[in-house]
């Protein structure tokens, strides 16, 4: 038995489950020459494992198209000419004509000038893998396929295996690297899966099947637990659950301040179906719908079309709030399908608005979507890293011009539509008072903010420490933004990680937060501080 | 042989998705088909091969089919193209 602390809870929580290693697997071929007679054993090898491939691709294509692609790559005819002929001509065992044949394409695909190429080249090693791990025999692990309760072990998870995360199975996540806002963090938040990340060394101390238990509020793993303590955990995780019952009752009790302020609790969503598994926690709107996951999980910009299908349902979803931030790409975020030149400094660089204002067209169907989808509940417009009035107009001269459009063309949408700004740039808070002035509304993003204000790197771990939205300098800008937005009659709320921690609620209160946009995950905790700090509970 | 000019509409050219389409309703067809574009030949039923091409929004290819079914293939395969690939 091992206990190990960790000071990174991403999501609260209790699991007790056997560890799913998720992660890399060696799949280097094995060579050597195969002599004249075995040549046909070696090429029916790679033909049967092709067929498995298929079959398993077909399966996943009635639920994701681009696996049809995929499934055309393993059986296009130029790949089976290159494989044959390494085996025929070259000698060499199926499992190294396949990679061989596999880089090659590929390399094709990297040497293009052209903005698919990485798209492309990646969908290649995919199937690559896939045709390697079925001749090498060994399974590739695919979250979605768990069909147990486990807990996940990864070195770090990406959007395209969280969105395979069933919660029936999926118990817990352990990622070595990644911080409290990285990706895996604010899913598995979403999702309400206890999660620890950031936890050095972990991965190479387990296997799959190792038992596991976690705290994630406390911050404790306990590896290859003995009987007594995994009946320990097991309590703790129901008295866990008694308290998440308790606070499920508290739900519908209205958020008001000792002066009579009602004060907006709200989630953040990357989707539709984020804001419909947040329904039961009873949100007051969704204060951040982040629009760049629409784009990053695509294979071409999302058209009008699209875009408002997705707006629309979830505006219908929840039609008390739902503002939708503009495309915010760049920095850390990029698409499969679009070449970002390498920029020395990606998070000062072209992102967000910047690229919004640069590509209007693009920036107009996106406008137009969502002001199709006003018609169908309160949507508002939020336009993020803002650095000058300039840019503000600039950014509603544009919704002003999508308006007029739809008008001609006798759509439907809100002709008073709010448009605010996301709070996220030292430039927007000293520049606050005046921005305020032609602003329905401010949205403090703390990550980013507390990034430029303190300029330290959020993912940099040498420099964990030093990032805080408890420095003096961030909380004075807080109040700062309140100030200023209040004094024009103005809400403001805060979307950032700063809003979900309980430990920074009396401070906001006070400060005058309007709304405090969040994770679902956190909701229960921080509508039950508030109704303690004002003395309702 | 029978062959016809056809332009890509697809707003973000022919990526992967459909490309499959393309290889796919291609591999269908009897006939032997080439795409032509700035005098390369592409063969359509390598869903590789069609994907190296990168053919983007806008661009003019000729369709070429030869054999038995040619003209009820160059028929298919161009409507196809011209309806956006699935798009």
């Amino acid at each position: 038995m091992e206990k190990i602390k960790v000071e990174k809870t991403a999501s609260r929580g209790i699991a007790v489950a056997k560890i799913y290693k998720y992660g890399e697997l060696d799949l280097k071929p094995v060579q050597y020459k195969v002599p004249e007679d075995k040549k046909k054993e070696q090429l029916d090898k790679f033909l049967d494992a092709r067929e498995c491939v298929r079959e398993e691709l077909e399966e996943l294509a009635a639920s994701n198209e681009i696996f049809s692609a995929h499934m055309e790559m393993v059986m296009d005819f130029t790949l089976e000419d290159s494989v044959t002929s390494k085996i025929n001509n070259d000698s060499e065992n199926a499992e190294a004509a396949v990679s061989e044949a596999i880089s090659e394409v590929a390399a094709v695909f990297g040497m293009m000038d052209d903005e698919y190429m990485r798209e492309r080249a990646a969908d290649i090693q995919d199937v690559g893998k896939r045709l390697m791990a079925q001749l090498k025999g060994v399974k590739l692990p695919d979250i979605g396929s768990l069909d147990e309760e486990a807990i996940i072990l990864a070195r770090d998870l990406f959007p395209s295996d969280t969105v395979k995360i069933n919660t029936d199975y999926v118990k817990g996540i352990i990622t070595e690297e990644g911080g409290v806002t990285s990706h895996v963090s604010i899913i598995a938040k979403n999702l309400g899966i206890p999660t620890l990340v950031g936890v050095k060394g972990i991965f190479n101390k387990l296997n799959t099947g190792d038992m596991v238990c976690m705290d994630a509020s406390e911050g404790v793993i306990v590896l290859f637990p003995e009987d007594n303590i995994t009946r320990e955990y097991e309590k703790k995780k129901q008295e866990f659950e008694n308290e998440k019952l308790r606070l499920e009752k508290l739900r519908d009790i209205p958020v008001i301040t000792k002066d009579g302020k009602k004060i907006n609790i709200c989630i953040n969503a990357g989707n539709a179906d984020d804001i419909e598994r947040a329904l039961p926690v009873k949100m007051d709107g969704t204060g951040l719908f982040r629009s760049e996951l629409l784009y990053m999980e695509n294979t071409h910009f999302p058209t009008e079309e699209e875009q408002f299908e997705v707006y629309k349902r979830a505006a219908m979803l929840c039609p008390q709030e739902l503002t939708i931030r503009t495309l915010d790409i760049g920095g850390d975020k990029e698409l499969p399908y679009f070449d970002f030149e390498k920029e020395d400094n990606p998070f000062l660089g072209w992102r967000a608005i910047r690229i919004s204002l640069d590509m209007k067209d693009m920036f107009k169907e996106q406008l137009r979507a969502i002001l199709r989808a006003s018609a169908f509940g309160n949507v508002r417009i939020m336009f993020p890293m803002i650095i000058s009035l300039e840019e503000l107009r600039e950014a509603k001269a544009v919704v002003e011009e999508c308006k007029n459009e739809l008008r001609e063309e006798g759509k439907e949408f809100c002709e008073d539509i709010e448009t605010g700004i996301m709070m996220e740039t030292p430039a927007s808070v000293l520049l606050a008072e005046q921005l305020a002035k032609e602003s329905s509304f401010f949205s403090i993003g703390t990550n980013d903010l507390t990034q430029y204000l303190l300029a330290v790197d959020r993912g940099n771990k040498k420099i964990a420490d030093k990032y805080s939205y408890f420095h003096p300098a961030v909380l004075s800008a807080i109040k700062h933004i309140i100030n200023a937005g209040h004094k024009e009659n103005i809400k403001v709320g805060m979307c950032g990680e700063m809003a979900g921690d309980i430990k920074a609620t009396e401070i906001l209160l006070d400060y005058g937060l309007d709304e405090f946009s969040m994770s679902a995950g956190s909701v229960d905790y921080i509508r039950e501080n508030i109704l303690k700090l004002q003395g309702i509970i | 042989m029978v062959s016809k000019k056809v332009t890509i509409i697809n707003p973000s050219g022919v990526h992967a998705r459909p490309a499959s389409i393309l290889s796919k309703a291609a591999t269908e067809c009897s006939s032997n088909i080439f795409l032509i574009h700035n005098g390369k030949k592409i063969q359509p039923k390598s869903i590789l091969n069609l994907m190296a091409a990168a053919l983007k929004k806008g661009t003019e290819i000729e369709v070429q089919c030869e054999g038995e079914n040619e003209e009820a293939d160059l028929k298919k395969i161009t409507e196809l193209i011209e309806s956006g690939l699935g798009e």
